[in-house]
């Protein structure tokens, strides 16, 4: 209590006091530059915006700085005259301020400045006792109740965050306390996805999303969001923070929706994906129902509506014209780097595929695959695919008939003019020929109507044969023979390309899969890439030149799928080991489990276990350490480290060493069961090293 | 102590992971949970397995003896374990606060289902707009 009084009459809580009322105006005004900036800034971009909120908020600390500096020694002076303190100890133990006060003064104002600045404190120390906790819990939400993704997706991440440039590296985790996905952390950001969302989302959606967490990453928005958090506890009792603050917020989501759009290039799917989000967060807590919710319905009006991307076509301009904005805004809270993007010709290519995707409720994936493929010929960059969540959901895109098309399918084909509509010409009917095909009451009449079909299409009509019929049973005849696996072959994504296409041009084979053999010295057994196909079409109508569509066999069932993603055949980005039976001799017992994993386009890194120089005595604990520098001639310079998954060296395998001319090189590894990461750089003659990161098991 | 008898307790922090990796992955052999687990922490394939046993005599797995190798599955859904922990006093004071700091695609805010319904709407009127 006498520390109170003392403090009470000292000349800094005077002018603290006086600098917390004249902050009340200095707020204000800011505040009104602010609005009024925005007012002005209304149509453009979200990053300006954004700055400009920032920039408010931040000043304001700094205005309140400046005021209490002036008012500390000008004041001093006056406080002295006006509340002279003979002894405050003996005088002010028992002590309201008014008491203290000098009688005549009455309830002076000047002397409830000093008690405004204890509340002030008090309010500051809440504020920030409560931002702490909420650091601490959102640590500890990214350690508790969490578990790694599903294979894949990690990769899949770093991948994007190579895209967006980040420097820092985000780890993805599961969580079960979160409702909606999140990123948590600066220094080690964490982005924690809701249970389930990874396997229930599509992938081109979940792409949206790590997109947008990733761009907070780029964009330093967890420490920006931190500060924040300072001001306003700072001054937290002025509404004008407050608002700046949370007009900051907006605008941040916003940014990062732009970001999201620029290079997916597709407002639609990203907005379809931010509601599939919401309404799965609706169906997980039924309970629960919100009184007013956020700005959802804001966010996805201005992502559809406000750039008035009429067709999707505009898209991509729109995205470009994003792009300039962005450029030109030096404004915006971080170098505005330009991404890479590419006209992609979506609209035809989709529409063609909208037409054939009739039978497997997997199409739209197909589609995308297909457009994605497209964007790898065209460029480097762009991998994921951008599934069309529309196809599925609205009426435009995908026709009531069509439905009706899936569930005939579904059935068991009962009359023989089903399995012509389901199976024969499944990917070549139109939907208004289905539809007209499905509204058949009489036999005689589908009769005609499969003449008339195949006439249509007749590019002889004058002649007997129909080639088109006879070349489109012979595809389904090739497919059938050539694609079957669990599933017949014309149902599978070569057959329905095939059959849609016709033979491609060109095929590049690996379908045996392993492209290295090791000599039976170093142990010997095979080391694969998943079997893989490349079909090249050199022109597609409605698509374009030079169309290039690549199937992968993950499971080695035989049943390659259409992929999106070209480095899904280097499934090495998680190696798992398992040791040869024991009591085998090793050269009877080749590497189990044995991948090849593509540090980029020209080095091979392979791990597999069995074998060692010495077989006899218990070798089978070796893992054997391949890296192939591709070309192989020359000097190649490695080094090689294997480290735990936190990061401590458990063995450095190379240092700098020389490989020479045509052999790889090979170590051999002797390490106990668990989990590693092995981290190599390959220096090629021309000095210019590559790096790669590879995990693995052993067990 | 748990309301009814048949309520299995709370999870500590590691039964949560496990927990956690069963939810996400559904019914899982401890090959597969293990496999999970270690991608973030070296953990022994047998520390998971006894916890996985003790698990399922608290009640908090159901273990499936059907095949050579057990499958293990959490008895209780995410959410009712999630309102279970909420009771707890530690993870109320936790639960809430972390809101302002956290980054997300969604406001922390839960839309309401009028506004859902309009989201959906809007979508759709949208799509109708664009041919």
């Amino acid at each position: 209590m006498n520390a109170l009084a003392l403090w009470v009459h000292t000349p800094v809580a005077q002018a603290v006091g006086w600098a917390l009322i004249h902050f009340l105006w200095e707020g204000a005004a800011l505040a009104a530059v602010l609005a009024a900036a925005l007012f002005v800034l209304r149509p453009p971009s979200a990053r300006v915006r954004y700055a400009a909120a920032c920039l408010t908020l931040f000043a304001m600390p700094v205005a309140f700085a400046i005021t209490l500096l002036v008012l500390l020694p000008g004041h001093t002076a006056e406080t002295v005259t006006v509340v002279p303190v003979p002894n405050g100890v003996a005088q002010l133990s028992a002590l309201p301020s008014l008491q203290a006060a000098p009688p005549g003064a009455g309830l002076n104002f000047r002397d409830l400045l000093p008690w405004l600045a204890l509340c002030w404190f008090a309010g500051v120390a809440f504020f920030y006792a409560r931002g702490m906790l909420a650091w601490f819990s959102a640590r500890r939400l990214s350690c508790r109740g969490i578990c790694a993704p599903p294979p894949g997706w990690q990769g899949r991440l770093t991948q994007l965050s190579d895209r967006l440039r980040l420097s820092r590296p985000a780890r993805l985790l599961e969580s079960c306390f979160t409702d909606a996905p999140v990123l948590v952390g600066y220094l080690r950001p964490v982005i924690l996805m809701p249970l389930g969302c990874l396997a229930s989302l599509p992938a081109g959606q979940i792409e949206c999303i790590l997109i947008h967490e990733l761009a907070h990453i780029r964009r330093h928005d967890y420490l920006v969001n931190l500060l924040q958090g300072f001001v306003e506890g700072l001054l937290f009792y002025h509404p004008a923070v407050w608002w700046a603050s949370r007009v900051a917020r907006e605008e941040r989501e916003n940014c990062c929706d732009d970001c999201v759009v620029e290079i997916t290039g597709d407002a639609r799917v990203y907005a379809s994906t931010l509601a599939a989000l919401e309404h799965r967060r609706a169906r997980a807590l039924e309970t629960a129902v919100a009184a007013t919710g956020g700005n959802l319905m804001k966010r996805i009006r201005r992502l559809l509506t406000e750039p008035q991307p009429a067709q999707p076509t505009a898209a991509p301009g729109f995205a470009a014209g994003l792009l300039l904005v962005t450029c030109a805004a030096a404004l915006a809270a971080w170098p505005a780097k330009p991404l890479a993007r590419h006209a992609i010709p979506t609209v035809a290519l989709q529409a063609r595929l909208l037409e054939s995707q009739t039978i497997e409720p997997q199409s739209s994936p197909l589609s995308s695959a297909l457009r994605e493929s497209q964007a790898a010929r065209q460029g480097p960059s762009s991998f994921f695919g951008l599934v069309n969540f529309f196809s599925q959901s609205s009426t435009q895109a995908a026709p009531p008939q069509r439905k009706g098309g899936d569930e005939t399918a579904q059935r068991p084909i009962t009359t023989p003019y089903q399995k012509w509509l389901n199976e024969d010409v499944a990917y070549i009917i139109t939907d208004e020929e289905r539809a007209a095909f499905l509204r058949l009451q009489a036999d005689e009449e589908r009769e005609h109507f499969i003449e008339q079909f195949w006439l249509r299409r007749d590019p002889t009509p004058d002649t007997v044969e129909n080639e088109f019929r006879e070349e489109h049973y012979r595809r389904i005849a090739y497919a059938n023979e050539h694609f079957a696996s669990r599933i017949p072959g014309w149902k599978t994504d070569r057959g329905r390309i095939y059959i849609t296409y016709g033979p491609p041009d060109e095929i590049e084979d690996h379908s045996s899969g392993g492209d290295y053999q090791r000599p039976a010295s170093q142990g010997g057994g095979t080391t694969s890439t998943f079997p893989f196909q490349q079909w090249r079409y050199r022109y597609i109508e409605g698509i374009g030149n030079n169309v290039i569509i690549e199937f992968v066999d993950p499971t080695m069932t035989g049943e390659f799928r259409m992929t999106m993603d070209p480095s899904e055949k280097d499934e090495l980005r998680y190696v798992h080991l398992s040791q040869p039976p024991a009591g085998q001799p090793n050269s009877a017992a080749p590497a189990r489990t044995a991948k090849v994993f593509r540090s980029d386009q020209d080095h091979r890194i392979t791990i597999a276990t069995g074998g060692g120089p010495d077989a006899g005595k218990g070798a089978t604990r070796l893992n054997t350490l391949i890296i192939t520098p591709d070309p192989v001639a020359g000097q190649y310079h490695i080094s090689a480290e294997v480290t735990t998954m936190g990061g401590q060296t458990v063995q450095v395998v190379a240092q700098n060493a020389q490989a020479e001319l045509s052999g790889p090189f090979v170590e051999w590894l002797e390490l106990p069961a668990g989990s590693y990461i092995l981290r190599a750089t390959i220096t090629d003659p021309n000095r210019v090293s590559k790096s790669s990161e590879t995990r693995f098991t052993v067990d | 102590m748990p309301a009814k008898p048949s309520d299995p307790p709370r999870p500590t922090d590691a039964e949560l992971e496990i927990l956690t990796v069963l939810w996400s992955r559904g019914a899982s052999t401890v090959r597969v949970v293990h496999e999970a687990i270690i991608r973030r922490k070296p953990t022994q394939y047998t520390t998971v397995l006894k916890m996985l046993q003790i698990m399922a005599e608290k009640g908090l797995v159901r273990r499936d003896e059907k095949q050579r190798a057990h499958i293990y599955s959490a008895s209780r859904p995410a959410e009712w374990t999630r309102r279970q922990l909420a009771g707890d006093l530690l993870q109320r004071a936790f639960g809430g606060s972390a809101r302002s700091l956290l980054l997300g695609a969604l406001s922390s805010r839960r839309a309401s289902r009028q506004e859902l319904a309009e989201l959906r709407q809007f979508l759709e009127e949208y799509e109708k707009g664009t041919p």
